[in-house]
Parts: structure tokens; sequence; C-alpha cells
């Protein structure tokens, strides 16, 4: 190759899809990860993870509830969103995340109203008060609680949760597509770049169940106390998180090894990624952190079994997708297609409140729902004084 | 013989080139294209050690593909193809998502900042319309830039490319462009890998 080659002039080309973006995958991610938990006991039929399932379906709906926002607020033109149901291109990726953006997350709330639907029937006859008359309210009217009734709701739950778990494949999955269809950018044109999403998917969305069961059981709970059959359930779901981090880091490794040996920009990026400015970010942030430190706490038999140590991995676990996805998409459009130099990318500070706005409603949202919501069961108390 | 539907093209003689961005110019007057941001602009490089050195230079342009990938990626159908083969955006229908700059390899799409729409080269498809060659070309000090229907025989494009050389952009992913370069250097056609961090900070 030649090597005495300057460049005099030529246009820059911002990095285009920003921080917004890669948030909206996190968030994705995250549904998508608590949604599969959450099927774990009604689906699967795997009885030890029955307890977490409405948490699991709570998590799956609110979080997608919101990653969409992320997406409206980075266009152009908001206001002509909606024109992305009719005017549809069935070669665009984002067409089809169209529609599952919206039938994934109706499915879930469907879904988990029969998760839901014996408790709000039972407080709705024996909670006074306001949780009563939210109760009645959610109940739709739906008070049968015979045996027939019971277990037709666990049959129409695990229907609508055997269509929810591919459902929640292809929200994840095609999110991957997004970035895989782009043959210009060379980070992101691979068939791994689909399952990679889903596999930290579940890294994320399992660290982060863990996370909120922890607070919720602890602090919103009729018990108000992690027992210990809760403590041995979040330490085998650190377990799972364990081997979800191994399955994500050998497609991570696959990955680059295929990216050094691709051609011109596939190797650049491997080398920027593994060796360049982006090394921090990578083997530092999304590697280190966010899958080698937690694959040690679940691995190690001391901080395997401690809540403490499984929290601070959990937590882990989220930073480290954080950086996933800021490096995919932001470092694979950095990758030069016309320059010589890396493409610049600047946050735009109004999609930064965005995100703190978005994640605020967040918080309040999943506050509310397991605040409120009988997720671990009614009261035991009949009388609530708390209005 | 049955004639074949006609196909818009540019022929890019870079032989006659000497980089003084006239064509950027007009495209922006014409176009009205805000500050920053280019339909059209001249990439230049200089090859070589001293007294061995040369300058090459390389408008760029959308190029109109024949299997773009922008028009694959809009999800609102808003990037559309004419019948003569230009690639056009419908302002009135893009939602700026911006997948579609993601998706050409050529850079050659931009946000218009007062529009707040993805927007490229049209060919001056308004001027095409009406008989006139795109700005860029009427003002080619060199005659360098070259445009016409391809699949007439007797236009200068198809015999430019027939008779000549030619090479298009990054031909291996499959976008099948319709801007077709004389004499254009490799090192200048796609991008520079071998230093990529020098520009950073």
């Amino acid at each position: 190759m030649v090597s005495n080659v300057t460049y005099l002039a030529n246009v820059v080309h911002p990095v285009q899809l920003g921080i917004l973006i890669s948030i909206y995958f996190f968030y994705t991610g995250l549904s998508a990860g608590s949604f599969v938990l959450s099927s774990l006991g009604t689906v699967f039929g795997i009885q030890k993870y029955k307890p977490i399932a409405k948490a699991g379906v709570i998590m799956a709906v609110a979080l997608l509830a919101i990653a969409p926002l992320h997406l409206i607020g980075d266009l152009e033109q908001p206001q002509r969103f909606y024109t992305l149901f009719f005017r549809l291109n069935p070669h665009s990726a984002i067409s089809y995340g169209t529609f599952l953006l919206t039938l994934y997350p109706l499915n879930s709330l469907i879904y988990g109203w029969f998760l839901f639907r014996r408790d709000f029937a039972t407080g709705a006859q024996e909670l006074t008060g306001f949780r009563r008359v939210l109760y009645k309210f959610l109940s739709f009217g739906k008070m049968d609680l015979s045996k027939a009734a019971l277990a037709k709701d666990a049959k129409i739950a695990k229907f609508l949760g055997t269509l929810g778990v591919p459902l929640a494949l292809m929200v994840h999955g095609y999110t991957g597509f997004i970035l895989a269809d782009i043959q210009a950018r060379a980070l992101w044109h691979t068939g791994l770049m689909p399952l990679i999403f889903l596999m930290s998917a579940m890294v994320s969305g399992t660290g982060l169940l863990i996370l909120v069961l922890m607070f919720s059981q602890r602090f919103l709970s009729p018990e108000r106390t992690i027992t210990p059959e809760r403590k041995s359930l979040l330490l085998d779901i650190a377990q799972l998180m364990m081997w979800f981090i191994v399955v994500d880091a050998t497609l991570m490794v696959i990955d680059f090894i295929m990216l050094y040996f691709d051609n011109v920009a596939g190797h650049a990026a491997a080398k920027l990624f593994l060796y360049g400015s982006h090394r921090t970010m990578f083997l530092g942030v999304e590697v280190g952190l966010g899958l080698l430190i937690p694959f040690i706490i679940t691995l190690l038999p001391k901080t395997r079994k401690s809540l403490g140590w499984i929290g601070f991995a959990s937590v882990l676990t989220l930073i480290g997708v954080i950086a996933m996805r800021i490096n995919f998409v932001i470092g694979g459009q950095q990758i030069p297609l016309s320059a010589d130099t890396l493409n610049p990318y600047t946050a735009d500070p109004k999609h930064l409140i965005m995100i703190g706005i978005f994640a605020l409603l967040e918080i309040t949202i999943l506050y509310l729902a397991f605040r409120f919501l009988p997720v671990y069961g009614l009261p035991k108390e009949k009388v609530q004084t708390e209005l | 013989m049955t004639e074949k539907k006609r196909r818009w093209a540019m022929v890019i003689d870079l032989r006659k080139c000497v980089g003084c961005n006239a064509c950027t110019v007009s495209c922006k007057i014409e176009n009205n294209v805000p500050e920053g941001v280019y339909r059209t602009w001249v990439k230049e490089i200089e090859k070589g050690d001293y007294p061995q050195v040369t300058r090459f230079r390389l408008p760029r342009l959308c190029n109109h593909c024949d299997n773009a990938p922008c028009l694959a990626a809009c999800p609102v159908q808003a990037t559309y193809r004419t019948e003569d083969g230009a690639i056009l955006i419908d302002y009135d229908h893009c939602i700026g998502c911006k997948y579609c700059m993601a998706a050409c390899p050529y850079d050659a799409r931009f946000i218009n900042p007062v529009r707040k729409t993805a927007e490229k080269c049209t060919f001056c498809y308004h001027r095409v319309e009406e008989g006139l060659l795109p700005a860029c070309v009427t003002t080619c000090v060199g005659g360098a830039r070259v445009f016409g229907n391809i699949n007439d025989p007797e236009s200068l494009v198809a015999k430019l490319v027939a008779n000549n050389p030619v090479q298009v952009l990054k031909p291996e992913m499959n976008t099948q462009p319709y801007v077709f370069y004389i004499g254009a250097d490799q090192n200048i056609m796609g991008a520079r890998y071998d230093n990529l961090e020098k520009g950073e900070q």
C-alpha cells in the first residue's frame, strides 16, 4: 500500500446515530431479558422461577414503554413518527421494528394481566381503601376465583408467554439487524450482531432484575425483607447471569477474531477497539467491568453466595452493557467511509437531557408498579392505612 | 434494437479536474444548501514525496446507485427512485431517522440543519426535468463532469464509459453506482485506515 498519502481537503461526516440510539438499545435489551426470565416459570415450567414471573413482566412492559421514546426523541421530525405505521418498507429493519415494538409490549401487558388477575380479584374483595379501588378497577370486573377460572388464567398466560418469548427475541434480534443490515459499516455488518445483542440483553436483563428484586423485596414487598427462599432464588439467578456472561463473551471473542481477519475497514475497527483509543471503553469497561469482574464474582464460592457482591456484579453488568451499546452504535460509525480520521461524535446536550428525563420516568414507573401492584402477593394486613 | 429506458449517469474525467471547487459552490447556490453541509464536494490528496509528488482530486456526490442501500434502509419510503434512475428524497415524508445516512457507504447524505430532513445530491433533478444540465456540470471549468443518459449510445456519458477505463467507488458493496470516474487514484476512492487517530484532539 502506498503510505505517503496526505489528505488535503475533505468534508467531515460526524456520527449521526448517537447516544439516544445506544440507550434505546440498552432499554430494549433490558426489556427482552426480563421477559425471557419471567417466562422461565410460566412458559418453561421451571417451578423455582415462578416467583419472579410477575416482577419480570412488569419490568419488560415498563422498560419497553419508555424505550421507543428515545427513538422518537432522536428523529429530526418527531411529529412524523406515526407514519412509520403505514408508510412501510419491507427492506427496512426499522419497519419491522415499528410493529415489534408495538406488539411485544401489548402482548406482555395482557400476559402480565393474566398473571396478576387472581391477586386483583382477591384484593378487590379482601382489601380496603385505595388498593381495593385500584385492584377492582384493574381486575376489569373479572372476579371469578374458582379453580377452573384460575387454571384458565394460567393456561392463557402460558400461551401469551409462549408467544412473548419469540416476540422478545425478535424485538431484540431486530435491533441487532438494524446494525447488521448495514453493509457499509464494518463493525456492524456481521451475522453475529443479533446474537450478540440478544446475549447482552440477557446479561443486562438479569442484572437489572436482580437489582430490582433486591430493592423491591427489601422495601416494597409485604414482608419488607429478603427471605431465605428469596435469597437463594437471587443467588440462583446470578448463576444464570454467569452463564449468559459466558455465552456473551464467547460471541464477542468470535466476533473480534473475525473482525481482526476482516477487510481493511474491519481490521481497522478491531485495532481501534483492541489497542486504539477505544480500548478503555471496550476492554476496560465493556469487557473488564461488564463481563470479566461479574463473571469472577458469580464464579467464586465466597462472593457468589453474598447478596452484596451479587448486587455489585449486577451494577457492573449494566455499566458494561451500556458501554457495549455505545461502543457498537457510535464506534461503528466512527470508522470512516471516506475520510482518513475517525468520524467525530459530540453528544447533543438536548439528547442527554432527554435521556435523563426518560430515566427518571422509568424509575418512577417501576417504583409505582412495585409499590402498588401485588408483585409479591397481597399485603398481609387487610386494613391498609396508606393512601 | 429496442430503445432502452433512460438512465441518468455522470462521468467525471479526473484528468480534467483542476480542483477549483466551482461545482461545490454552484451546487450550494443552486440547491440552497446551508453552511457546513455539502451535496457535492471535492476531496483532495497529495501522494508521494518531494520531488515526486502529485495532487489528486475526487469530486464526490450521490452515486444514484442501482442497488441503493439508502433506499432499502428508509423505513417510510421517503427515499425513492425516479423512472430514470435518480434517487430522490421526499422531504415532506422524511422523518429524519438518519438510518439512510448510516447505510450510505459514500457519506453522500446529511441532515439539512434548516429543513431537518435527510438531503443529498439529486442530479439537479429540477433542472434535468426542464432539459437543463446539473449545476455542477454546467459550471465545471475543465469540463470534467459529464451528465447524460447512459442508455443512449450516442450520449457523451455512454461514449466515455465505453471508450475509457472507468472506476466506480466501492464496487464491492454491490451498490452499482452511476457516477463513473476516469483516472481515479485508488488512494482517494475510499477511506484511509492506516493512521485513523492522528486527527483526534
